[in-house]
């Protein structure tokens, strides 16, 4: 099999989205003969080969950060770029991969409702969303700590390099918590999320600016 | 009110849109609100890359120079704030989403629970309350209207404030002003 990923993230390749299909990817090659190409879809300019990449793929795999309730603006424009492509006969497959800062993977279920439109649209046959929240921060946090992320994503991977499709149960335990219970939403209350915040704030001298509202008039 | 239209139409070809816009701002002047239209694509914006520079660097601002600290500037003192674009591939314009990535430094990175859910926290006292105008185009339904509504809502969560409606290039101008003054 031959996978197409684009990877979306306006990070590039410092993105906690290019660590995640790393551990895809890695799981998707145990498969003898499946092949990859990837492409960072940060580099704009490279527009034209993202398309042609498209046009040439069986499956695709588009991964994201969620940002401001849906897709980057640089994942929009490729879509944008894809619109020539609509209903064209041999689309490629398509499947995406949505991670988040937020925890819960409710924040991601609105814009999942586009993709699967989107595929559509296009034409390609959807091959479902991925979601996984509370994603920021596992560049920063020691690999052992993300080892059972990492691993689902290891695993859904290789069980998508034998099938072709996202195992519909790990898909189901990498979107946990859906939403937060009354319990958990008061221990995340307490349980000093602001930290991460508070580390860089006061690595950058920027802790006591912190509640700066330099607009306001 | 202090009213701020984000123009999100990225073809300049497209003049009806950008008629539409100036005839929706001259009847909202008419009714004595202050009308600013940002022609986004006149702007020089630079994609928003999560560096989080806005939250830990030089909070409340983008570390980058361009003209998404005039937008946010503009946005955060407005009364009501109109994100105007039109559907392309069922959704608003990469242009417009551009605009709305670098409305973050308006937000603060620390956490709240808002509606059960985990949220940023206010970084300002007040948010301009928000409305969708789109225009439907030749391949939208009302599927995508209805998408594209349901992103936006959550987007007004996320910016502290309250949807107000979803409106179509194809309702009379009149109405659109009607109903932002009902507000």
């Amino acid at each position: 099999m031959k996978l197409t990923v684009f990877n979306g993230s306006p990070r590039g390749r410092r993105s906690n989205t290019k660590i995640l299909l790393e551990h895809f990817i890695n799981g998707f090659m145990t498969t003898d003969g499946n092949t990859y190409e990837l492409a960072y879809l940060i580099r704009v300019k490279d527009r034209d080969n993202f398309i042609k990449l498209f046009r040439e793929a069986e499956q695709v795999l588009l991964a994201f950060p969620l940002y401001v309730d849906a897709m980057p603006a640089i994942v929009k424009t490729f879509i944008e770029s894809l619109e020539p492509l609509c209903g064209r006969e041999g689309n490629p497959d398509i499947g995406f991969i949505v991670q988040s800062g937020s925890p819960e993977a409710i924040h991601s279920r609105y814009v999942e409702r586009y993709l699967e439109k989107l595929a559509r649209r296009l034409g390609c046959r959807y091959k479902g969303t991925v979601i996984k929240g509370g994603v920021e921060g596992i560049r920063a946090t020691p690999v052992w700590m993300n080892k059972k992320l990492f691993k689902s994503f290891y695993k859904l991977g290789k069980s998508f390099g034998e099938t072709g499709k996202f195992d519909e149960q790990i898909v189901l335990n990498l979107a946990q918590p859906e939403r937060y219970s009354k319990f958990a939403l008061w221990s995340f209350r307490l349980s000093g999320k602001i930290f991460y915040w508070d580390k860089m704030l006061k690595k950058n001298n920027a802790f006591e600016k912190r509640f700066a509202k330099p607009y306001a008039k | 009110m202090k009213i701020t239209i984000l123009n999100g139409n990225p073809n300049a070809d497209n003049v009806k849109f950008d008629n539409y816009l100036k005839n929706l701002s001259d009847l909202l002047e008419s009714s004595q609100h202050t009308v600013t239209i940002l022609q986004l694509r006149e702007i020089d914006i630079r994609y928003c890359i999560g560096c989080w520079g806005c939250w830990v660097k030089t909070p409340g601002e983008c570390i980058v120079k361009d003209g998404s600290r005039d937008i946010c500037r503009e946005c955060i003192n407005s009364d009501f704030m109109l994100f105007a674009s039109p559907v392309i591939m069922g959704f608003t314009s990469a242009l417009l989403k551009k605009a709305q990535d670098k409305l973050i430094p308006l937000i603060h990175p620390y956490f709240e629970i808002v509606q059960n859910e985990v949220h940023h926290l206010s970084r300002y006292d007040k948010y301009p309350l928000m409305g969708l105008l789109l225009e439907k185009g030749k391949d939208a339904d009302e599927e995508d209207i209805k998408i594209i509504s349901d992103i936006y809502r959550r987007d007004a969560i996320s910016f502290k404030t309250s949807f107000c409606f979803t409106r179509l290039t194809d309702d009379a101008v009149e109405e659109v002003a009607n109903e932002i003054n009902r507000i």
